[in-house]
């Protein structure tokens, strides 16, 4: 794994933990999605209860130049409520499945949030002033009486305290019959895509009551299902290209500009299967829950059940790395299976863009169980295990590395596979766009690490 | 959850059982083979039918569930114990309900085999990475307890109305091979199932003669997928399920408190010809066809949908 010191390794350290601190969950707590935005200074989480609370970087101190600004909250609000589709008697959940944030262009922030069918567009803003000295009105809002009125003044504005205010400025509802897994902005900034399980929509940011549908893989005859679309994103460079993930684990690279209907792939990417390791739950463990562009937009990667892959964009018929993230679990694939373990979906992230960039390391990382993540380095081809638990919660002490023992004899600090808790699971990361500062989300709870500076 | 069986001494063998397949022609792991294949068989079946009714389950997750049951069952066929298999045209393009019908000397075959509850105790410390062996001998499959709690224990399948000739006779086939008890919510699953092969292109809007009631339930089982997916190609697995005596001999019916019948206590199959008797006594009016204590399992769909009403109901 990777070493302490010396070129690029990082050596993380607890920052933060926000939520609740007793082990007994409200459903409606569990963090469903966490975003940083495209600054780094706000972080989003959406949870299960339809709520989004945002995050903002304090600016850093001069006086405390050895960490980085905290993280405190800076606006929550209710995304989504709960609903009922009366045509089928169900309810549609207001779990937040994903956030994705607009750049910046003005002093509002733009965020998309997304539960099962509907998505919605927020804006949130600061107001830090409000204006006094009105003629018809006192202070605290009730009307003067216009007799009494002797003289006139401008009113002005004062500073106040400061009060963030989110409110929804689009509604794009009714164009999805499955339930939506992805929202991805395009770089075009006017146009993003929403994908559920056999369709995906183009959208303009502006328009709200019509999308186009681009990639729809209904059968006619919904017996013939064997296959849903898992997770679809934007190149992150050019504005015709999208992939989409399926259930089998492939991944299609589409143009828009070759048709309307892209449901015909530029290309297809695709691992032929490992006959050694055929098993009945290969198709399970194959479906990929996750895909990431790099930066650059020259890879992706992608995520299913056991392993992270990245993959490069000429090269359709394999991946150029696998990393295994919990290989000790492929003999107990069925009772995983059984209890629906297998299904979760774990997902992925790139470090930041601008190290990527300069080419100065790539590191990947994504969740496992037992509250643990993993980091692979691209470049020294190491890896680390790390937990999310708050009894590692000394600021600036250094995370100590995990290890699970998969059989035989467990050594000192080993963690064997029987014990796991398979309860606690990290879905969900972020990797701050400019620092070495992630965020990772474990059931209800969002700890913040980050490296060492000294 | 994992880990329950006995410590393994013996790594190096750990792989062959679950995480890599076995193949059926190795000696000695051809019943671990046919036994986790089963398993999974069974799991999948319980997983189908234990969603939570208020929102709609995972699509992907039905998805791969099915194509788990679709892919065992392709296997089972090609390990030959079948007629050949054909596609009528007057039934509807459902090439699982024609496999069911011809898979079910092959699922009969297995039936026969010593694949019963004492069989899955006395191989379970070799199997203890597969499913826990408690899990197995208490036919609760942790995951799915509502199963069998949910509905009550009924007679077998009901045969529905004459217009579906070709699966009532299918049902009493399996009927013939296996009287024990079903759960309703099976029961109502194939009413439904029935129903929607029927009327492929409409959801939950046409209804049989039946209590509105009684269709909230058949019609969330029958809609947890749109296009009726689930319940359509599941169809050919619960003629299955209804052979497996495993997952239904001991079901606990101390719980189910049917009105027209005396509560039972004891084996399920101890209770079945009484409640059967209680129940065409009560639903004797609805009935169409003469019934007799004999053939205690045939009744129409509005009895079945009288039995769902007083199910919701309660």
């Amino acid at each position: 794994f990777l070493g302490a010191g010396g070129g690029n390794d990082i050596q993380w350290c607890f920052s933060q933990v926000k939520g609740a601190v007793d082990d007994d969950v409200a459903e409606a707590d569990i963090i469903s999605t966490v975003e940083f935005n495209h600054s780094g200074e706000l972080l989003a989480t959406g949870d299960k209860g339809g709520r989004v609370v945002i995050f903002q970087q304090e600016q850093e101190n001069k006086t405390q130049s050895h960490s980085r600004g905290e993280y405190n909250v800076y606006s929550t609000f209710q995304s989504h409520e709960p609903e009922f589709d009366y045509l089928k008697s169900l309810e549609i959940e207001e779990k937040i499945n994903k956030i994705r944030w607009l750049p910046q262009k003005n002093a509002a922030q733009f965020l998309l949030s997304t539960n099962d069918k509907t998505i919605k567009l927020w804006k949130i803003s600061e107001r830090d002033k409000r204006p006094e000295g009105y003629n018809l009105k006192e202070e605290d809002g009730r009307y003067r009486d216009p007799t009494t009125v002797t003289t006139l003044r401008v009113p002005v504005f004062r500073p106040m305290d400061l009060m963030v205010e989110a409110s929804p400025r689009r509604i794009f509802a009714n164009a999805h019959t499955y339930h939506i897994n992805s929202i991805s902005i395009n770089s075009d900034y006017e146009t993003y895509l929403s994908a559920d399980d056999l369709r995906i929509n183009l959208w303009h940011l502006e328009i709200t009551d019509r999308s186009f549908n681009i990639v729809d893989i209904k059968p006619a005859n919904m017996e013939e299902l064997t296959e849903v679309i898992t997770a679809a994103e934007f190149h992150p460079n050019s504005c015709n290209t999208f992939v989409y993930s399926s259930s089998k684990g492939t991944i299609r690279l589409c143009d828009m500009r070759a048709s309307a209907l892209c449901d015909r792939h530029s290309k297809l990417f695709e691992e032929p299967e490992d006959p050694s390791n055929r098993s009945f739950f290969s198709e399970i463990i194959s479906s990929i829950s996750d895909v990431k562009f790099s930066h650059s937009g020259r890879y992706m990667m992608t995520r299913d059940y056991l392993s992270v892959k990245i993959w490069d964009l000429n090269m359709e018929n394999r991946p150029v790395e696998t990393y295994q993230v919990h290989e000790y679990l492929r003999s107990k694939l069925c009772s995983l299976y059984e209890n629906d373990c297998i299904f979760d979906k774990f997902e992925c992230c790139w470090n930041g863009s601008d190290r990527q960039v300069f080419l100065l390391y790539i590191i990947v990382m994504t969740g496992s169980y037992n509250n643990f993540f993993r980091m692979f380095d691209r470049n020294t081809k190491r890896d680390i295990t790390l937990e999310a638990s708050r009894e590692n919660n000394k600021p600036r002490t250094v995370l100590k590395p995990r290890k699970v023992c998969a059989s035989g004899k467990r050594k000192k600090d080993e963690i064997s596979v029987d014990s796991l808790d398979f309860n606690k699971k990290i879905l969900h990361t972020a990797w701050h766009p400019k620092e070495n500062i992630i965020a990772v989300a474990t059931t209800n709870n969002l700890y913040i690490f980050q490296d060492k500076m000294n | 959850m994992l880990g329950k069986g006995g410590k393994r001494k013996f790594d190096e063998h750990e792989d062959g059982l679950e995480g890599k397949v076995v193949s059926p022609t190795d000696g000695p792991s051809k019943v671990s083979y046919t036994l986790q294949r089963q398993t999974i068989f069974n799991i999948s079946l319980m997983k189908l039918y234990n969603h939570r009714p208020l929102t709609e389950p995972s699509l992907q997750k039905t998805v791969l569930i099915n194509n788990m049951l679709r892919r065992i069952q392709e296997e089972l066929k090609q390990e030959g114990s079948l007629r050949p298999m054909f596609v009528t045209a007057s039934q509807p393009a459902d090439p699982l309900s024609d496999n069911f019908r011809e898979a079910q000397p092959a699922f009969s075959h297995l039936a026969s085999q010593p694949l019963l509850p004492t069989d899955f105790v006395s191989t379970t410390p070799l199997e203890s990475c597969l499913t826990p062996a408690s899990l197995l001998e208490d036919d609760t499959f942790c995951t799915s307890p509502t199963v069998q709690h949910d509905g009550p224990t009924k007679p077998p399948p009901p045969v529905l109305q004459p217009v579906k000739d070709s699966f009532s006779s299918a049902l009493d086939e399996i009927e013939e091979l296996c009287p024990a008890p079903t759960s309703a919510e099976a029961v109502a699953a194939e009413t439904a199932a029935d129903d929607s092969k029927d009327h492929p292109s409409e959801s939950n809007v046409q209804k049989p003669e039946g209590l509105p009631e009684s269709r909230t339930a058949e019609s969330k089982l029958m809609d947890s997928l749109p296009g009726n997916f689930e319940i359509t190609t599941s169809t050919g697995f619960l003629t299955d399920l209804t052979l497996d005596d495993i997952l239904f001999a001991d079901i606990d019916t101390s719980m189910y408190d049917f009105d027209p019948c005396t509560s039972a206590t004891g084996a399920a199959s101890k209770m079945a010809p009484v409640s059967a008797d209680e129940l065409l006594k009560t639903l004797a009016p609805y009935s169409s066809q003469p019934v007799t204590p004999n053939q205690p399992f045939k009744m129409d769909l509005t009895e079945l949908d009288h039995i769902m009403e007083v199910l919701v109901g309660s």
